[in-house]
């Protein structure tokens, strides 16, 4: 039997703190090929042994992705590899190339909808997970000095920013900000709504 | 959240660190026969530790951990070994901050709190060793409710 090749052009993909590892499938004519993922942290190589610990999750598979967000859960470098298994021939294990550190997730502005509610000034803002805030800066068209600022902890509704007077334009922006790795993303489009007795109007 | 350790400012993620000791508390919890003796509270209480002595303590409390704890709590339960793994990885995370604080002399350690990591010590070696490391594990919450007191 030859050797099993090993997983190549291992990489990740790391987005919004949402961790994937993604491998070349190894090609096998007319067999069914599994993978199985393990991962390393900074602690389980300084003080463990240099010990790997499986992904049950991702043992045996046959996709060539594995969601490994729930075991980065540290601000630390990992290591991470895969191997192939064909019946009883095992390949050797394939490595990523360099570590993985969530700090360097890429980062992306939150979908927001602006809402003139009457007078009310409401935005809704994207659930992007437990680990996210979100600075929403508001401000009256042409007044851009006067620009407000607001922390909003969690997403679970509409958010109140402002009374509007009628007449003026009111325009919001928002970053996304993580505090688990102390990065924000860039802000959004900014949006711009003008109140108008009971009806929403939106300007874009 | 940057919490304050005396001289000390160290951000850390204590939301993560309890899901993650949430999450594997009960099973934790269940493996440690002995319920009468506690790693970190005999004879007093974390909370008995002067503000001043705060950095030192935690300091030690974190190397304690990461150096002597968390290595023996391997079981046979990956799932339970995954989410030691995220603890243990960020305990180290904190362990670096607040090392690179207490190099500088920024930490004092006062006899207070000489004498009451003194105490956490006898009381982990005076049990064995696997027994020690899943008691102090099981009592993290004790620590992370002492930190998220920090003024």
């Amino acid at each position: 039997d030859a050797l099993l090749p090993a997983p190549q052009n291992i990489s990740i993909l790391s987005t919004n703190m949402k961790h994937f590892l993604t491998w070349s499938p190894v090609i096998v004519r007319g067999e069914t090929v599994r993978y199985s993922v393990e991962f390393q942290g900074e602690y389980e190589r300084e003080y463990a042994n240099e010990s790997w610990i499986p992904i049950c999750e991702c043992s045996l598979i046959t996709a060539t992705v594995c969601n490994i967000t729930e075991d980065i859960s540290a601000t630390v470098a990992y290591n991470l590899r895969v191997r192939a298994d064909v019946g009883a021939r095992r390949s050797e294990w394939g490595t990523l190339k360099g570590f993985f550190n969530r700090i360097t997730t890429s980062l992306t502005p939150p979908l927001m909808k602006v809402i003139a509610d009457g007078y009310h000034l409401l935005v809704e803002l994207e659930d992007m997970g437990p680990a996210f805030q979100f600075f929403v800066l508001y401000w009256k068209k042409g007044q851009e000095s006067r620009m407000q600022q607001t922390v909003v902890k969690e997403v679970s509704s509409v958010v109140h920013l402002d009374t509007m007077e009628a007449g003026p334009d009111y325009c919001v922006k928002a970053q996304a900000y993580v505090e688990a790795i102390n990065r924000s993303s860039s802000f959004s489009q900014t949006q711009c709504v003008r109140a108008q007795g009971g009806t929403s109007m939106w300007l874009v | 959240k940057l919490f304050h350790f005396g001289p000390c400012r160290v951000s850390m993620s204590v939301t993560e660190i309890r899901s993650g000791f949430t999450a594997i508390k009960a099973n934790i919890q269940a493996r440690d026969p002995i319920r009468t003796l506690s790693i970190l509270s005999h004879p007093h209480s974390l909370h008995k530790v002067k503000l001043l002595d705060r950095c030192c303590i935690t300091h030690h409390l974190f190397n304690f951990y990461v150096d002597k704890v968390f290595k023996h709590c391997k079981t046979e339960d990956s799932y339970i070994n995954r989410k030691i793994s995220s603890i243990a990885n960020s305990f180290l995370s904190v362990k670096r901050k607040l090392g690179q604080c207490y190099e500088q002399n920024k930490c004092l350690c006062g006899q207070e709190s000489k004498e009451k990591f003194k105490q956490i010590l006898a009381n982990y070696e005076g049990l064995n060793v696997t027994s020690a490391a899943i008691k102090s594990l099981g009592e993290l919450d004790i620590l992370l409710d002492w930190i998220e007191k920090s003024p």
